[in-house]
């Protein structure tokens, strides 16, 4: 009967509709972008987002960027063999730096606020102090690269606290951190794991720690995606 | 026959919805408006389905039309700062109650009508 159909046809519509809405709904609110349901707001947050996706986009742009730059260098580095030569020591240099992913064995600390923390509570969060001295004690016992999520460990990067998250390398992160080292294995997870060290001082404040070593080599400790400026420094004779 | 209908492209819709796309954020308000002014139409078709007066031009006008003023008022009531959406989901879904009402007092009806026959035939 055509009425049915017709019928048949708008519950179809109105069907698809809710379950498309649901499914942005839920994406949203898992993501973590909105909770609050209100349509002034909307626009402001739209903005937010697609400034994100923007920033998102960009640097995509620039790996690729710097990629292919890599790539053409190596292409007229094949030329003579003197800029053979230049080319090695660039990347050798750019490995130093930490310009390069590189991989290897070592350890992965994973960092979570305590479940029933709260903000008068000093020792259930993780703070930017924590990191550093974790930091700290990893480059002592022997870590030859470290990233904090994602985040690459340099010469001259700053850990520092900016509200409910921490700034590394001028770049928000937030709990839960996990740590990657390349280093001996075992070394480090000594280093880590020693009595009234300090991961053990933090454990006290129920932090919940996982520490697990990679012995496969596979362990990747990604590049700094920035630049390095040097505006005032000069070599002393 | 009319529910069977309802059920069957529901949940092929359901279908299609789970493999379409996610809308961004600043239309979710508009078509979640939408879906109720449209659910509202529903609910009318069915109850003037059951009294017999249902008229596929005003079902389909209603449905399309509804849906769109709804969407319409949320817009000038974002351009205007005042949450007139709300006046709508409140008109849409007091009618749907309304509705509801009306079908649920003539299904009970219709039973309680064939339940007195029933018991009438054995006392006789």
């Amino acid at each position: 009967m055509k009425k049915e159909i017709i019928i048949g046809f708008l519950c179809f519509l109105i069907a698809t509709s809710i379950c498309v809405l649901y499914r942005s709904v839920n994406k949203y609110t898992t993501e973590g972008q909105v909770s609050v349901q209100s349509v002034a707001e909307n626009r402001l947050k739209d903005r937010v987002l697609a400034e994100q996706e923007n920033y998102e986009k960009l640097s995509q742009e620039l790996q690729n960027a710097q990629s292919k730059l890599e790539n053409l260098r190596r292409d007229s580095a094949n030329n003579s063999d003197e800029a053979k030569k230049l080319e090695k020591e660039l990347s050798e240099l750019n490995r130093l730096l930490g310009y390069t992913d590189v991989k290897g064995k070592g350890i992965i600390i994973k960092l979570e606020d305590a479940e029933a923390s709260d903000e008068n509570n000093k020792d259930s969060l993780v703070h930017d102090l924590d990191l550093l001295d974790i930091v700290n004690e990893l480059f002592n016992a022997g870590a030859e690269a470290i990233s904090i999520n994602g985040q690459r460990i340099l010469a001259n990067t700053a850990i520092n606290c900016n509200g409910n998250v921490v700034r590394i390398n001028n770049e928000k992160v937030g709990a839960p951190f996990v740590i990657n080292a390349i280093g001996l294995p075992n070394g480090l997870y000594g280093a880590m794991t020693r009595p009234d060290g300090y991961l053990d001082l933090m454990a006290s404040g129920k932090i919940k720690i996982q520490i697990d070593k990679v012995e496969n080599d596979e362990l990747v400790v990604p590049k700094y995606t920035g630049t390095i400026q040097h505006q005032y420094m000069e070599v002393a004779e | 026959m009319v529910y069977i209908t309802i059920i069957i492209c529901s949940a092929l819709g359901i279908l299609l919805g789970l493999n379409l796309p996610t809308i961004s954020y600043t239309y979710s308000g508009y078509l979640a408006i939408a879906i109720i002014a449209a659910l509202d139409s529903v609910f009318g078709g069915l109850t003037s389905i059951l009294k017999k007066n249902f008229d596929i031009r005003i079902f389909v006008s209603g449905f399309f039309g509804n849906a769109i003023l709804a969407m319409l008022l949320t817009y000038l009531g974002e351009r205007l700062n005042v949450d007139i959406y709300l006046a709508a989901v409140i008109v849409f879904v007091g009618r749907m109650f309304t509705n509801l009402s009306i079908i649920r007092r003539i299904y009970i009806e219709k039973w309680s009508k064939k339940y007195d026959e029933k018991h009438n035939a054995k006392q006789e």
